[in-house]
Order: structure tokens, then sequence, then C-alpha cells
């Protein structure tokens, strides 16, 4: 059988992308697949990346329209992979692309049939703490920019099909079904978050102002339900004392994930630099075990957030957090190191930074390939020392978080490194073949 | 009687001890089985003190002091004849026969009177059996203290702490009392300062309700550590600590005596079916004897056990009841006492098994835990399925089997026992039951369920200023629901909270005081059985 | 001129006709029309049509961000025979209409000035051209160990020619000193000769051992490289890549707790090899001390990663060996970040081994004590109190720090050295195994302290950024670059200190001369040069300034 001089990457975000274009720049035919409308992942939800502080999307967006653009590289979004038969160097692979109701060849982007829609809700870009309409973009800066239904939500009234210019809307859409024939896949599904309202002693889900931390990323973004200004959700004011309470749900033998997962620590002094640059007023706490500084530049980032921002760290998670109904202000109970003794501490804002674990939706990736998972639902590799993206089935690799808990620039990385075995187990696999 | 009964005697300084010496001086003669204790006044007399003797194989006690109207301080005569008196109902309870203990008024100048006593009381006592509790048999050797704590430390992953803190940040005790930190605790024993710590108050502090485990990320499960750690723990420091002065811990011991023989079943209503053998059986615990204790506070504990009965009697059940239940050893395993409580246990799984029993129901969340738990972890072989009131009720509402009678227009608020909540994960069904009577509002605390705060003592422990500011906060949060009645499903969380609402408040008792009532009284009354 | 709508996005709040006969009113604004949506594929058409029926020779599209469809566009007027050089965008939408909604005249005005603003530069606007290279399929790679070894393994196999230079007589780098690497406790030799014979066997890759770097000329397809070895003999090769896989050194802590001044104070590393050569006596109680010389205030500040982790596994390796030794761990923070690595904590914890945690602010001592032992003392942090740890047996955890000389390697390749001594890379987060500078590549300890997992990881990473520019075989540079007039440049060497890229150099003459191919068109020489000998294509200083001028109302052409 001939080998197929392509490769499916399955997901979107900032390890797939690299995947993908590496795989593109190399001469290789790309299919990046994305379950949701827009490519993107996480990174987009971000205001800025530590320990650069770039701004997240500014740095992602070119990435993104530069897979959009790049002649090799097809972006199927709003599409899931349903059977893979074959196998290294010959792959046959069906996808369904779910219907968006919108004719992509026809949409600019223009967004006046969103503007019109009536139907409103929380907006999962903004982890549900903004609103879209049934007819949206995840994002403005969505690659492609192209509106998709929200056929769940839709009332069928048509108005958006009576704005829209372009004569895009299709309420008669067909899923569709493509089947690509590729030589390698790369898995990139990345991650999702802990459910914080287990811990129920932190009162989230209760307590209007205790937030997850891409919520409260959400709110510090400019393009988020805010614009960017630090409010509080439950009456708008500016707030004069935070804290941050880390290893929600991480490293627990119960109640929880055993592995670290990585970024928080830092994450969460970037939030907190941002939180001093917004409202120099506003004190910041952060509650912690142990302080993951194992990255590079890592150690200085925090040590700046402490000496040059005023940051507090406090080796201490906090017991429990209760909310007076009146003013929506919170109580957190910690065992203050320095005193030696249990003390309270009244907060406008609590932001938990709950385990990132790997989707629940891995099983059936998962199933689907063939492969191998661990018991916390990441990719195993082949070999964790020296096949770190090899999986148990030859010719798929992962990488990203969706291989093990890992920050943006370790993704990047290994995100090369699986292009790098695809792209060898082709010209293996063809090599082969001319013999 | 074989050997010659020996007597306690607790005599007061002003009168009975004086008249106990004229007798002497007068060369009186009198049996030489009596032991007299000198007391300033015989109000002076604990209960516990007495309960102590007979533990330790007194066969009578007798109390003596003033004529009423003479006691040299004022009244302390007349406060010994009513704790006396409850006393005497305790020794009723257990069988033992409240004629065991003698109160006499002797004066200074009565030295025959003494006499007289002495020799009655002895005379007596020789028609009488000996005291069943007798000593028996040479004492277990103690434990290594090393190997329990280093077993524990396995056992119960304290090995696993990472120090986060949660367990202090969590812990009701650490919040108030600067000086304790289950953080601090374990590392202590970890670093090897087990010695240092188990001749402190820190082991006795915990009141083990579970809050911290239920929160620890490396599910170090320490007031089961604390617990493990009490067996090697210094006693003269839990003795100083014990509340009440722990007479009911030697209730217990006393009931590891196979001699003893109870009578316990007064609060049995009338027309109560009960019959030797059933299916089911109703653990009662230690309420007739808390009954007694607690006769001042007026919380008619004895209605919990009648309403009990008369609610499955009510609803087809007829259930066996234990004439010579033990204490389900509950205080006695929680305070490090082994091996009384495996007695205890073994005891009560032969009597149940002469029952026919294959279900056990009790209203007491201690005896629940440690009937379907402790008893079946320790002594294995325990087949019997035991559920807590509540579950039971909870299966009937849902038969559809309790009738309840007209409505009950109250708003309430429930709140979680640790041993039924936390310990055994039983949040659901108490709800269910209240809630499916008619016209009730029930409202919920914010700390409730796996939240819910402590009553705040445990196994009678450190009863203390810090107990007493985690009862009010309690009370006052269930007071700010706005309900007029407070649901619990335990009766020693009733207990300690009406302790301190009978005590000097540091707030307005306004503010704290709030109607209680057990779930199963609750249940009686709605159904008109009351 | 195509003044586009966007929907009602432009529309909506800007008087588009009202531009569109404004453009008509600038010089050489020969055609101006109005789009619904120019970049629909029905816009598209206009523009090509449009070009061609009134033979424009500059195109001007006034609607969003060229940061979104600049490509677009030119590429559209490459299609219709206009260079794309010759195109210029007017940012009406993120820029006006999307940012003054509600003053919709002013919003107008603003539009005309910056049509007017793109007009004045394309005006100025010269045809560019993108010189092509060929890339030599073949790559350099510096280090012999395993980050080295596996990118050349896997470049190898894709059909690559490596050249491989390693500056010891064997290869293996650190991985040959090394007991067992975690989390698989394999045999660092066994893994290492298995790679060391796969790499043996590749037809693909040259090894040269003792074999050190001289000089690095050229730019990316096209590096001339001048090696060396031993004291005399030297070869050249032609590469289009460079791997930079030169590891790093571990840091000796002398001075520091007694090191070297009691013979029972050893670092890790040396625990690791007594280890693996079963040369470690029974001790009685061993405490092991992390962050020696790393998280400092000063200097080494930071955590070096890897040293908890060998910490517990050595630990574990003891106490298999000697159940009833004691071990300490005197920790900071423990970092145990890895899938399976909080795992081996508890592993740890299970054993027996104490764990104590002390701040930066008050560190261990370590002191004599009797019969030759050692007594630790340490503050411990949670309990407010002073602990004294008899040892005989003190294991520092140092950091692993750069080669002392990587610097001179830094200046024959011109890549930088970061803050803390290690490679730095173009971008921490988006490119973190790039060199800004184009065909240059980092991996492994070279970058910064990491285990095996993670260089290979790494390693795999390289090979593919290596293999697109020689995959490719040819490149288009960019045409946006610096060029020099001969004639003005007083050599001063302004530019060339200033350039990120070390694209501009002096020639012969004393001139500056710009590498094209290395520039990236940044514009700071451009900025700097005082004798305006230096400007941008498309960027020209000229066009910067009409298009300043336009705003301001001033005379445009």
């Amino acid at each position: 059988m001939e080998v197929s001089r392509s490769v499916l990457v399955i997901g979107g975000g900032i390890a797939g992308m690299q995947a993908s274009l590496d795989l593109a720049s190399r001469g290789l035919k790309v299919y990046l697949a994305e379950r949701t409308p827009s490519i993107g992942g996480r990174m987009a939800q971000l205001d800025k990346t530590f320990p650069t502080m770039d701004c997240s999307i500014c740095i992602l967006a070119p990435k993104m329209i530069e897979c959009f653009r790049h002649p090799n590289l097809t972006i199927l979004t709003y599409s899931e992979v349903q059977e893979v038969s074959g196998s290294a160097g010959n792959f046959t692979v069906k996808i369904l692309k779910k219907p968006r109701f919108i004719d992509e060849e026809k949409c600019t982007g223009c967004g006046v049939c969103a503007q019109n829609c009536p139907v409103e809700l929380p907006n999962e870009f903004d982890m549900g703490i903004g609103v879209r309409r049934a007819i949206y973009v995840p994002f403005p800066q969505a690659v492609p920019l192209k509106y998709t239904i929200d056929e769940e939500h839709c009332l069928k009234c048509g108005l958006c099909q009576r704005m829209c210019q372009a004569d895009a809307v299709d309420f008669n859409q067909e899923p569709e079904v493509a089947h690509l024939n590729v030589g390698a896949i790369v898995v990139a599904t990345g991650f999702e978050l802990f459910d914080a309202q287990r811990r129920s002693e932190y009162g989230y889900g209760r307590y209007k102002n205790v937030l997850i931390s891409l919520e409260f990323e959400r709110l510090l973004s400019a393009s988020g339900p805010t614009g960017g200004h630090l409010l509080r959700l439950s009456d708008g004011r500016i707030p004069k004392r935070i804290a941050f309470i880390q290893c929600v749900g991480s490293r627990s033998l119960k109640g929880g994930v055993s592995f670290c997962s990585n970024a928080c620590c830092m994450y969460a002094t970037k939030e907190a630099i941002l939180i001093r640059e917004h409202e120099p007023e506003c004190e910041v706490y952060i509650f912690y075990n142990e302080l993951k500084v194992f990255g590079k530049g890592f150690q200085d980032f925090v040590t700046g957030a402490q000496d040059h921002w005023g940051v507090k760290y406090i080796r201490a998670l906090p017991g429990e957090i209760a909310e007076d109904s009146k003013t929506g202000d919170l109580t957190l109970w910690y065992e203050d190191t320095r005193e030696n003794a249990t003390r309270s501490m009244t907060v406008d804002i609590v932001v938990l930074c709950p385990a990132l674990i790997p989707r629940a939706a891995n099983k059936e990736v998962g199933a689907i390939l063939g492969l191998e998972l661990d018991e916390h639902g990441f990719f195993k590799p082949k070999d964790p020392l020296f096949a770190p993206v090899d999986t148990n089935v030859p010719g798929v690799f992962i990488c990203g978080y969706c291989q093990g808990p890992k920050d943006i620039s370790e993704s990047v990385g290994q995100a090369s490194a699986a292009a790098a075995r695809a792209a060898e187990v082709i010209a293996l696999s063809a090599s082969k073949e001319v013999h | 009687m074989t050997a010659e009964p020996k007597i306690v005697a607790f005599l007061c300084n002003w009168c009975s001890y004086a008249g106990a010496d004229l007798a002497g001086t007068s060369r009186i003669r009198y049996p030489p089985n009596i032991r007299a204790i000198r007391v300033m006044c015989s109000g002076r007399v604990d209960p516990a003190f007495v309960i102590r003797a007979f533990e330790m194989g007194a066969d009578g006690v007798l109390v003596s002091g003033c004529h009423p109207g003479d006691c040299h301080y004022v009244s302390g005569n007349l406060k010994a004849e009513k704790k006396m008196q409850n006393t005497r109902k305790l020794l009723k309870l257990l069988g033992l026969g409240p004629e065991r203990l003698r109160l006499e008024w002797i004066s200074t100048a009565e030295g025959a009177k003494f006499a007289q006593v002495a020799t009655g009381f002895t005379e007596e006592l020789r028609k009488m059996e000996p005291n069943p509790l007798k000593a028996e048999g040479n004492p277990k050797a103690p434990a290594s203290t090393k190997k329990v704590v280093s077993e524990a430390l396995k056992k119960t992953n304290v090995q696993y702490c990472l120090e986060c803190g949660k367990c202090s940040g969590s812990c009701p005790i650490s919040k108030i009392n600067e000086a304790y930190s289950p953080r601090r605790t374990v590392e202590r024993f970890l670093l090897g300062y087990a010695d240092k710590v188990l001749y402190g108050t820190d082991v006795w502090t915990c009141l083990t309700c579970f809050t911290c485990s239920e929160r620890c990320p490396s599910d170090v499960r320490f007031p089961e550590f604390v617990r493990d750690c009490r067996s090697v723990a210094s006693k003269e420091v839990m003795e100083e600590l014990c509340a009440h002065k722990g007479v009911s811990l030697s209730l217990s011991r006393i009931m590891t005596n196979p001699n003893i023989k109870q009578e316990r079943m007064g609060w049995l209503p009338n027309g109560a079916e009960i019959p030797q053998k059933s299916d089911l059986l109703y653990f009662v615990g230690c309420l007739p004897y808390f009954d007694v204790v607690f006769e001042d506070f007026n919380l008619n504990l004895l209605k919990i056990p009648q309403s009990v009965v008369k609610v499955l009697n009510k609803v087809g059940i007829k259930p066996a009841i234990l004439g010579n239940e033990k204490c389900c050893g509950h205080d006695l395993l929680w305070t490090g006492d082994v091996e009384n409580f495996e007695k205890l246990a073994r005891m009560n799984v032969a009597d149940f098994k002469e029952t026919g029993a294959t279900r056990i129901v009790t209203a007491c969340p201690e005896c629940y835990r440690t009937l379907k738990k402790d008893y079946a972890e320790r002594l294995g072989n325990f087949d019997f399925e035991v559920l807590h009131f509540s579950e039971l009720l909870s299966e009937l509402v849902d038969k559809g089997q309790i009738r309840f009678e007209g409505k009950l227009p109250r708003k309430m608020v429930y709140h979680d026992p640790c041993r039924l909540g936390r310990h055994m994960g039983v949040y659901e069904p108490p709800r269910k039951v209240i809630t499916s009577i008619p016209g009730v509002e029930m409202v919920e605390m914010d700390r409730s369920r796996e939240n819910a705060v402590c009553c705040g003592v445990n196994a009678w422990l450190s009863c203390n200023k810090y107990s007493k500011e985690v009862q009010i906060d309690r009370l006052m949060e269930a007071k700010a629901t706005g309900a007029d009645l407070l649901v619990t499903a335990c009766p020693k969380c009733q207990i300690h909270w009406k302790c301190v609402t009978g005590e000097k408040l540091p707030v307005n008792p306004e503010e704290v005081t709030m109607e209680m009532r057990d779930l199963s009284v609750l249940v009686a009354e709605a159904m008109h059985l009351t | 001129m195509f003044i586009c709508h966007c929907g009602i996005n432009i529309g909506g709040v800007v008087n588009v006709p009202d531009v569109v006969k404004y453009a008509m009113t600038l010089p050489n604004v020969v055609y101006s029309e109005d789009n619904l949506y120019t970049c629909s594929s029905e816009g598209l058409s206009k523009i090509k049509e449009s070009i061609g029926k009134h033979n424009l020779n500059r195109v001007v599209v006034a609607s969003c961000t060229p940061r979104t469809h600049e490509p677009l566009f030119r590429a559209t007027c490459e299609e219709a025979g206009v260079n794309k050089y010759l195109f210029e965008m007017a940012n009406i939408r993120e820029h006006c209409s999307w940012a003054h909604m509600h003053e919709p005249d002013k919003a107008t005005e603003k539009a005309k000035d910056i049509v007017r603003m793109a007009v004045a530069k394309a005006h100025l606007l010269k045809p560019q051209e993108e010189p092509e290279i060929e890339v030599a399929p073949a790559a350099l790679v510096i280090g012999g160990g395993i980050s080295g070894m596996s990118s050349a393994l896997c470049l190898a196999d894709q059909g690559f020619k490596v050249y491989l230079v390693e500056k010891e007589p064997e290869l293996g780098g650190m991985l040959r000193h090394l007991h067992k690497l975690y989390p698989t406790m394999l045999d660092a030799s066994e893994g290492l000769n298995k790679i060391v014979e796969g790499l043996k066997q590749n037809k693909n890759i040259e090894v040269w051992p003792s074999t050190v770097v001289k000089q690095v000329k050229g730019f990316i397809g096209n590096f001339d490289v001048s090696v060396q070895r031993g004291n005399s003999e030297t070869a050249n090769f032609r590469v289009g890549t460079i791997i930079l896989a030169t590891g790093a050194d571990l840091f000796e802590p002398v001075g520091m707790y007694g090191y070297k001044k009691y013979d029972n104070v050893i670092t890790q590393f040396k625990l690791e090899q007594l280890l693996r050569d079963s040369q470690l006596k029974k001790p009685e109680r061993v405490v092991m001390i992390q962050c020696v010389g790393a998280r400092e205030e000063k200097g080494r500040t930071y955590c070096s990663r890897i040293c908890c982790m060998e910490a517990l596994k050595n630990a574990l390796l003891v106490k298999e060996l000697y159940p009833e030794t004691d071990v300490y761990i005197l920790f900071r923070d423990l970092q145990t970040y890895g899938r399976e690595y909080e795992e081996w904590h508890r592993m740890a914890q299970d054993r027996g081994v104490r764990f104590i945690k002390y701040i930066l602010e008050k560190p261990p001592e370590v002191v004599a004590g009797h019969d030759g032992k050692l007594t630790v003392d340490v503050y411990h942090a949670l309990l407010g109190e002073q602990v004294h740890i008899e040892s005989d047996l003190v294991v520092l955890s140092t950091p692993l720090v750069q080669h002392e000389d990587a610097r001179e390697l830094s200046q024959i390749l011109k890549v930088p050295l970061g803050p803390d001594g290690f490679f730095f890379e173009a971008h921490v987060k988006l490119r973190p195994i790039d060199f800004a500078t184009d065909g240059i590549y980092v991996c492994g300890t070279a970058h910064s302290p990491k285990n095996t997992a993670e260089s290979v990881s790494q390693a795999l990473g390289v090979a593919s950024r290596a293999a697109i520019p020689m995959a490719a075989k040819r490149l288009r540079t960019e045409a946006i670059t610096a060029m020099v007039d001969e004639s003005l440049c007083s050599g001063c060497g302004t530019c060339v200190k200033i350039c990120p890229y070390g694209a501009i150099e002096k020639d012969e003459k004393g001139v500056a001369r710009v590498t094209a191919v290395v520039c990236k068109g940044c514009g700071s020489c451009g900025a700097s040069c005082p004798e305006k000998a230096i400007t941008m294509r498309h960027f020209t200083d000229e066009q910067v300034v009409a298009q300043a001028l336009a705003a301001l109302g001033r005379a445009v052409a």
C-alpha cells in the first residue's frame, strides 16, 4: 500500500497547532481536526502568559492565522474523529463534521446575525461568566472567523437568516462525513479543569465571589465580560484584597488527582501581578503548599512578584471559606506559619486554582485509536524516557498536556517532537516501500 | 458471702468524721469492714467517686454528713442527698442494687450512731452477693509505644502528610486555641517526638469530628491516628481532662463484667411490643444512664427510645431489645481503652445472636458507627446489617408506610452529627424524613453536610472554654437561619448544647436559645404517637 | 482604492461612500470603489478585475487590520500581476469604526485621514523581491550526549546527513556518569548503549569525537563550519542547520555546608556514582540538603528542576540497600512536578524518609559532631524550632550550571546566553527551542536544567524544527530587510552592535553590510544610524514620515 504523506492532528490548541505547522512547513499535508468551532484552545482564553507577560492572544493569533493560510494545512473545525483503521504509513480516518448551519464559503464573519439573535446564554469561552448568542463565534479572533449556530439553544426564529447579507445561513445543513487517508496521527487533546465544587468547603458554586482561575483570567482579559476591569461579580466593587488558593484537587490521594498540574503556582503569580498592575491598592495573597518554580525563569518571576510587586505568599492551604451573605465578602481560615496560629482573613475575591486534568473524552479518543491510557486519563507514552511522544500504536503520537502535565513552553517543544516522529515514521515507511 | 464485704465511706469533716472518731474514743465496737475517706462536706462527694468505688470492687459505699440544717457549709448535705438519689438510680440501672449505697446524717456527738450504721450496713452486705465487679485476672502488659505509633502512622496515612495546613485551617479548636495545631502535631510525630506529645494534652484535644480528614488531600485520618495513640498516651493527663470526672467511662467499664445484670427497661411505654426474638434489634445505647446524669437539663432523653419503639410498633415492626444491653463501647475506644471496648463488643455480639436478628437499628450515631464499622472491622464475623433510625425511617417513607397526622407548620434546621455525617456518609435520609412531614419548612445552615461543625465535645474529653465557643458559634448559626426548631439525630449533641445554654453566656441568650428535638421524637410527634 | 463596508462593522459607523469620494481627490488615486466585504471571493475578484481594467500599479484596501488579511490581499495582487509589496492597507475597522462607534462623524473624518496616510505611503512603495537561497540538506549537531544523539538519529532517519561533533573522546555526555534514570529506573548505561549502537550503525551520521567547533560563518541553509580535532586535524562542513546540544556542568559547592572540609559531605552526583559502583558503605543516618547553590538571592537564582527527584531517587535506593538507615531530606519546595513524581514522594514517605522544610532566610548548618560524625542544625520552619540531626553522611544537591566554554561557543555561533547562563531561546513560550537566528536550534540541558525524558523530548523537537528548512531545500527570505547606502556609512559600528540577529557586519572596507537572509527587518539599525545610511525596505524613513505628515494634514506628494 502506498504510504500517505499526510498527517492528522487531533486538537487545535497550541500543541496541535505547533505540530501542524511544523509538519505543513515540512511539506507534508496536514489535517487539523478541532472539536469546537475555532482553533486556539486554552491559550486564547488567557490574558497574559508567564513568565514573559506577553498578551496571550497577541502571540497566539498569528500562529492561528498561519495555520489558516498555510497551503498544506486544512483546518477541520467543529469536527470529531469517529473511526480509525489501518496502520503506520496508511491510516484511514472517518471524521464527522458537525453542521454549523452556516455556509462557510459565504460567511464573512461580519456579525450582523449575532447582533439580532434573541437567545442569550452563558459563554463557554468566558467560562460561563460572559454571554453569547445562539449564533456565535467563540471569540473575536476565532479562526476560522465563521459563525456557528448552537443547535441546542437555537429557536429557529430565522432572524439571523433574514439579516445575513451574504445569505450564509442554512438551516438544512447536514453533518458531513469525510474519509481521510493519513500516514501518521498526532493527538493533542489538552486538558479540562477539575470540578472545584467537589471541594465543598471552598463554596465554589455557592458563593458569588469565589471564582476559579480560568474565570478570573476572563475577568482580567480586555476581551472578557468586564472589558478587563477588575470588579467583583457580586456588586461591581473594585476589590481591595484577593486571595489565591493553590492545589484545589491536586496532589491528592483522595477527592482529587495525585499529580501536580505544573502551571498553577506560576499562573497564580502571573494573575497576582496583573492584579497589582490593574489595582495597586489591592492586596494579593497566594496560599500554597509547595511552590513549583522548576521551569526556566520561574523562580525569578516569583521573586519579582514578591519583591517588586508585593505579592504575599503564605504556606498554608485554607481549611474553609465562609461568606457574609450581606456583603458577599469571604472569610478564609488558615494556619499562618509566620505566627504559628490558625487565623482568619477576610477578602473580596477568592481565586481557586483547580487541578488541570486530562479530558474525560480521552477515553473515547483512546478507544477509537487503540491507545492505552494511564489511571489519570493521560495517554501513555511508549517509553517515558526514550520515546516520550510515541504510543503503543505505531504511527500515533501524543504531545502537550494529554501526554502529561506541562506548561505552554513544554507543550510547544513536545509538539515539535511529535511532528518529528510523525515525519520520521512516514519517511521510514516510504523508504521501506521503495525497497 | 464468703469473703468479708468491703465498705468505702465518705465522711464529712465537721460531723460524720468526728462522729466516727467519737465511736473510737468511746470504744464502741463495730465490724472492721469500713474504710473512711475524709471530705470537708458530704456535698463534695461526686457520683463519679461512688461509681468508681464500685467499679474497683467496693461492696458498699457509705456517704455521711451533717443533719439537714446543720451543714457547716449551709446546704452541702442537701446537695449530697440529691446526688446520691441519682447515683442510686444509676446503681439500679446497673443491676448492682441501690441498697449498696447508704446516705446517713451523723453528727459529731453521734458516735454510737456511727457504730450502729457501720454494723447494720455490714450485716446487710454480708447477706447480699459480693460486688460482681471484683478485680479479675492480671492486667494486660502495656503495648510498646513505638510499635503502636509507627503502625498508626502507616495505617492512618499520617506518613503521607504534605504539611499543607488544611487540617489546621479546618479544625474548630485550632481556630480558637492557638496552641493546638493538627499539622504541627503530625510533624512532631514524624520527627520522632512521639514521647513528648503523648505526655501532653494535644492527643486528647482532638474532637475526632473528621473535618480535617474529610478535607485532607493526602487522606490523613488524623482523628483515627490520635485515637490509636491514645492507647499509649498518659492516662493521668486524660483523667485531668475528662469531664464529669469520667463517670460515663466508669459505667461503660463496669458493664464489661459478665456478672452485671442491668435493670434498664423502665422507660418502655405501655403496650410496647418487644419480643425476645425478632428480625430487627433496636440498640438503645446509654440513654437510660444519661437521663439520670443529666436530669437537670430537662431534655427528656428517654422520649427518644420511647418514640423509636412507638413508631416501629405503629408500622408493624416488633423489635427485639436487649435487657442487658451493654454500652457499645464508643467512648472507651476513642479514649484508647481498646481492651475493654473489645470485651463489650464481644458480649454485645453474643447477645445480638441470641435474638436471631439480622438487622440492628439505633438512634445514636455513635452506636451506629461503632456497631457498623468498628465492630465489623475489629471483631470480624459480624453478619448484621446496621442502620441508623433515620435510614430506617427513610426506607419506611419511601414505602409509604409512615402516616403523618395533619400538618406541622414549623421552620426547622437540621444539624449533621459528626458520626452520622462525615464518619458514615449519611446526609440525605434525615433530610428526606424531615421534608416528608407535611407543613414543615426545612432550611439549611451554611455549614451543613460534610461541612457541619461538631457540637464541641468528644467522649467527654476537653470540655472547656474552647468547646463552649464552638457550641455558641454553632447555635448562633442555627438561630440565624430563622428556624425555630433545631433537629438533630444525636442525643449527645443535644446534651452538649443544652449544657452550654444553661451556663453564663458571653452573648445574649436570645441568640443561642433554640428549641431542640431529636429526629425520632419529631417523627413520633408528627405521627401523633406521643 | 477599495473601501470596505465590512457589513455594518465599518459601514454602520463610517460614511463609506463619502470616503470613496474623498479618496478620489487624493493624488494618483485613479479608481475608488466600496465593497460590502472586500475579503470575500467577490471582493477579491473585483480587485483583480479593477487592476486589469484601470491599469493600477498600486493598491490600497481600507478595511480591517493588516494582521489578518494582508497576506490574502497581497496574494490577490500578485495573482493580478502587481508585486505584493506595492499593496498597502488602511485600518479603518479596529482602529476606527470599532473604537468610535458613538461618534460616526468623527469616525468618518478619521477614516479619511487614515486613507490619506495609506495613500501617502503607497506613493513611495517600491516593488520588492524575496530572494531564494538553497538549503544544504545537512545538519551539524554540537554535543554528543543524549540530546545530541537523539536529534541526530531522528534527522538521519528522515534522510538528512548529520555531522555529530563531541568534544570528549566518547559519546554519552552526562549519562555516562549516572546510575539509574527515573521514572523507569533503567540503568543509564543500558539506555546509553542502545542509542550509541543505533547511532554508530546509521549511515547518515558522521561522528566526530574529541572535536570542537572553531568557527561558524554564513546563515541558514549555508553555514560554513570549521572544526578541530586534537591539535592539528581540521575539517570544514557546509550545513543547512545547526543544533546546539552541549549539555551542562555540575556546580561544585566549595565552602558550603562543610564541603571539602569534612570527608563525609559529598554531592548528590558523587552519591549517584557510589551507588552505581556499589561503593556506598552503610551509613547510619543520611541527611540530604536541597537547593545548595541554587535559588539564591543573587547569582544562581534559578531552580535546577531535577535535584528534588534525584534526591528522592537516591533516598529510595539507599533505603533499598540499607533499610535501617535513616534518611532525611532538607528541602525548600519539593519539585515533584511530573506525572508520577508525587507517587515517588509518597513512596519515600512510605519507606520512612523524613522531610524537613527549611527557609531561605535560615539555611541549615553543618558542624562537626562526636566521633567523626556531623551535626546538621536546621530551623524547622513549621514548628518554629531548631532541630539537630546527627549524621554520618551529608549529601548536597547542587544545580546544573553552564559549561565554562559556553561563552566562546555563544560568540562563535552568535547566539545569546540568558541571565541564568544557559542559552537563550527566541521566545520562551512559543519558540522555546529555536534561536532568534534562523537555522540554529537548542535542546537539552544547554537550554536549561532538565532530565533525560525532557531532553529527549526537546531533542526530537529540534529535529522537527531543523527538518523544516532542510526539507524545503530552498527558502524564500524576507524582503523587509535593512539596506545600507555605503556612500553614507561612516563605519561607526552602532548598527552591528544593535542588531539582535547578528545580521550586520563591517566588511573589508569597514562599511556596514547587511546579510539580507539573516535580517528580520526590525529596523533598530535604521533608527540608530547617525548618518541616515540605513533604511528599511518597505518601511523607509520617507514612507514613515510621509504617513506622519499625512496624518497631520500636510502635503502628501
